[in-house]
């Protein structure tokens, strides 16, 4: 008889764990399950890979049953290979189970909602993922976001500082906008009907809607704040199967509302923050919530009806779909709002097909844009996605999921699917009818009228008004001539003086030779690897505080920029580059101040 | 930087002060702060990434010098352009090892040599352990404190150490060890 192998001490104690971590409903589905096959077609894995069984949920589910079966079901115990049961023994062994839990699915339930048998394999796997995460198995991207969720409160590693500063920025801007200088973004008001929370990914990538929610809020004449602490509502605690994350993450959430005395906690548009808040939060953290929680697409929806706010949805006019967040809507269940929202503010939306709780995922969903490691297969699997989109042949996909935003526009670009992504949010500020405050005039007196040609200076518009970007130098830095002539021509319009560089080598002359006012660069430069000119920018004694704006088509590069030991880029544009958040992003960057400025 | 406040729980070990806030470790202004390190010293996110941001790039630079660090050792550097003058780079055990108790009391006992060697009077620690690698609070407070009173009592230059913790879960489990204690 073969002697039984020894165990890593990573194997027995995650087999320890799951002893801890098992219950009724994830007995029932590790159980039940009868290998019909019924889940195979459901996963958006198994149609982009249709020879390969080792996608078919049911195989994935088997690599975690036959664990369950050999320790903890006495048929695995009494005729093991009768029943599949087999244990993991090695390091290697749990590495090929990470393989599997993180890379093979994005824990989107679809397979779930398909299986006569109600096996919830989505949830199982979770536990798998908590596991190993409690054994320090994990892709990296998973231990980068999960420590700094830890450690900062947030899961992009935002400081405070910066967080406040783009509140304040935000602000200007729409006192600015809506010539208002009494528009408040309120944070830590006590006693307010509205706290909003929101995803940190707004505050790096999209503060635009950030503004775009005050504008609403501001609109309606809500009585609202936004905490300084506890402010993020995602929750990677979800993701990585790590309850005690969970618990801190939407504890501290929670915390700030009571604090504040808050009556209501409004949940930005992101499809796992809100289930993480408001279905899985109150569990993790062990709190009874003495407060409402709701989607920000619930108020805004709110707003319209009870006449708070009005829209015009003639400036909308373009045609849009919906895409329903996994997590929004079949883990949720907010399938209609966000239509009869869509409705009120769009000119012409249309349904994507399957839609609602049979949708398929945007490929981005169980943390997988974290986790660079498996971006093949997950594009590879984007491309029931792609062809969904296609058949709509609308110019926009909605979604009210930051996490879908980002998958969405990574399989819009990798398969050519020509449309942009945008979220209700977006929309319904567009929409927003507001009727501006009339400055009173002031009668000054007439000084006689001199008429004598007077140049326009460099940075001066049309109008003769002064341009955002006027005397400031910005080397642009781009290897596809399209796009730098594109965002050349954007900052110049706004009055910015532009140095161009093509190639990495060429960046860092004229780094150091201009010493321009910001950088935006693209990730890709020829004769350099990817993100090595950041790199080596930052290390520079002479270039370490040029502020930077990073533009590049592949959001997994993120990754590679935030987990370098280097201060991180001031800024960061997603191609296809769009002029506003361009503009919006290269002025926020001026604003940064260094401590050591 | 989170100010000390009357209410704060803290317990006095001969002539010393051991004191519990939450806050942000990186922004206290003390002599010496712990952070918990891996064996190749990168510094990487959370804690990490704070200290690489708000404290400058010199701070990795020096650890790059000094690592690897040989588990449980504890090594200083420089804390760059943080209110702080040096951090101690902790390599202590993580993700439910074998013997935790144990391998957390030797970290913390090197800790508190290497903050000896230096001078140290005002020196703080985050909850050894707990969080991202996964010791139970509990165990880390428990485990923390032991090593505290133990060292305390000797003879010392440490008048103050400060333990800064980041969650409500965290502050219960330290005031509750702090409350045994005493």
């Amino acid at each position: 008889m073969k002697a039984t192998q020894e165990k890593s001490e990573k194997a027995q104690k995650l087999i320890d764990r799951m002893g801890e971590k098992l219950n009724r409903q994830m007995a029932g589905s590790l159980l039940a399950c009868v290998h019909c096959g019924m889940c195979t077609d459901s996963c958006h894995y198994v149609l982009a890979n249709p020879g390969d069984p080792t996608y078919a949920p049911a195989y994935k589910a088997d690599r975690i049953r036959k664990i369950f079966k050999r320790h903890f079901d006495w048929t695995g115990r009494v005729l093991p290979k009768w029943v599949g049961a087999a244990t993991v023994n090695t390091d290697e062994d749990l590495e090929e189970l990470k393989d599997i839990v993180f890379g093979k699915c994005t824990n989107c339930r679809r397979c779930t909602i398909n299986c006569p048998m109600g096996v919830d394999y989505a949830t199982f796997n979770r536990m798998a993922r908590g596991l190993l995460v409690s054994v320090g198995v994990m892709p990296e991207g998973v231990a980068v976001v999960s420590k700094d969720q830890w450690e900062t409160g947030n899961q992009m590693g935002v400081l405070k500082e910066d967080y406040l500063d783009t509140l304040d920025w935000m602000e200007e801007e729409l006192q600015e906008e809506l010539e208002d200088p009494t528009l408040k973004i309120p944070v830590d008001v006590p006693d307010c009907d509205v706290v909003y929370s929101i995803n940190p990914r707004e505050v790096k990538y999209d503060p635009r809607s950030i503004a775009d929610a005050a504008k609403i809020f501001h609109a309606a004449g809500e009585s609202w704040t936004m905490p300084s602490e506890g402010w993020d509502m995602t929750n990677f605690g979800l993701f990585s199967g790590d309850d005690d994350l969970g618990g801190s993450v939407a504890g501290r959430l929670f915390e700030s509302v009571e604090e504040l005395r808050g009556k209501k906690l409004v949940i930005s548009e992101c499809g796992h923050g809100y289930r993480s808040t408001r279905c899985e939060g109150p569990n993790w953290a062990k709190s009874d919530v003495p407060f409402e929680m709701e989607s920000s697409v619930n108020t805004m929806l709110r707003y319209i009806k009870e006449g708070r706010i009005k829209v015009d949805k003639t400036r909308n006019p373009e045609p849009v779909t919906f895409h329903d967040s996994c997590n929004n809507a079949r883990s949720c269940g907010l399938f209609e709002e966000p239509r009869e929202l869509l409705n009120l503010v769009c000119m012409d939306f249309r349904e994507m097909y399957p839609n609602r709780a049979e949708n398929y995922c945007c490929t981005g969903g169980g943390g997988a844009m974290s986790m660079s490691e498996y971006t093949p297969q997950r594009l590879k699997s984007g491309i029931t996605k792609a062809n969904q989109l296609k058949e709509t042949a609308a110019d926009f996909v909605v979604t009210s999921c930051h996490n879908c935003v980002d998958g969405l526009a990574d399989v819009i670009r990798h398969y050519e699917v020509g449309m942009k992504v945008t979220q209700l949010v977006n929309l319904v500020a567009n929409a927003l009818v507001i009727e501006k405050k009339v400055a009173v005039p002031v009668e000054t007196p007439v000084a006689p009228e001199v008429v004598e040609e007077v140049p326009v200076p460099v940075g001066v518009g049309a109008e003769g008004e002064e341009l955002p970007l006027a005397g400031r130098r910005i080397l642009v830095a781009d290897d596809e001539p399209d796009q730098l002539d594109f965002i050349s021509a954007v900052l110049e319009d706004n009055g910015a003086e532009i140095i161009r560089a093509t190639t990495g080598d060429e960046v860092l002359e004229l780094a150091r030779k201009e010493k321009p006012d910001v950088l935006t660069l693209d990730l890709h430069m020829p004769g350099r690897d990817v993100g090595e000119v950041f790199d080596l920018i930052r290390k520079d004694p002479e270039l370490g505080d040029l502020k930077i704006c990073i533009i590049t088509g592949k959001p997994e590069l993120r990754r590679l920029i935030y987990e370098r030991s280097v201060r991180p880029p001031e800024g960061y544009v997603d191609k296809p580059v769009d002029e506003k958040r361009l503009l919006v992003n290269v002025k926020k960057v001026l604003e940064v101040v260094h401590q050591d400025a | 930087m989170e100010a000390a406040v009357a209410s704060d729980p803290q317990i006095s070990i001969r002539d010393s002060v051991v004191r519990l806030i939450r806050g942000d470790i990186t922004e206290l202004d003390v002599d010496a702060f712990v952070f918990y390190a891996q064996s190749d010293l990168a510094l990487g996110s959370g804690f990490g990434g704070m200290i690489t941001v708000r404290g400058g790039a010199s701070v990795q630079k020096e650890l790059d010098e000094m690592a690897p660090v040989a588990d449980l050792e504890a090594v200083v550097s420089e804390a760059g352009k943080l209110a702080a003058e040096f951090i101690i780079h902790a390599v202590g055990p993580k993700f439910r090892e074998d013997d935790i108790e144990a391998k957390l009391l030797t970290t913390m006992e090197n800790c508190l040599s290497r903050a000896e060697e230096k001078g140290i009077k005002k020196l703080a620690f985050p909850a050894m352990g707990a969080g991202y690698y996964g010791i139970p609070a509990p165990i880390s407070a428990t485990v923390m404190l032991t090593a505290l009173e133990s060292h305390l009592r000797g003879e010392t230059g440490i008048e103050e150490v400060t333990i800064c913790v980041f969650d409500r879960p965290q502050f219960t489990a330290f005031k509750a060890a702090i409350a045994a204690l005493s």
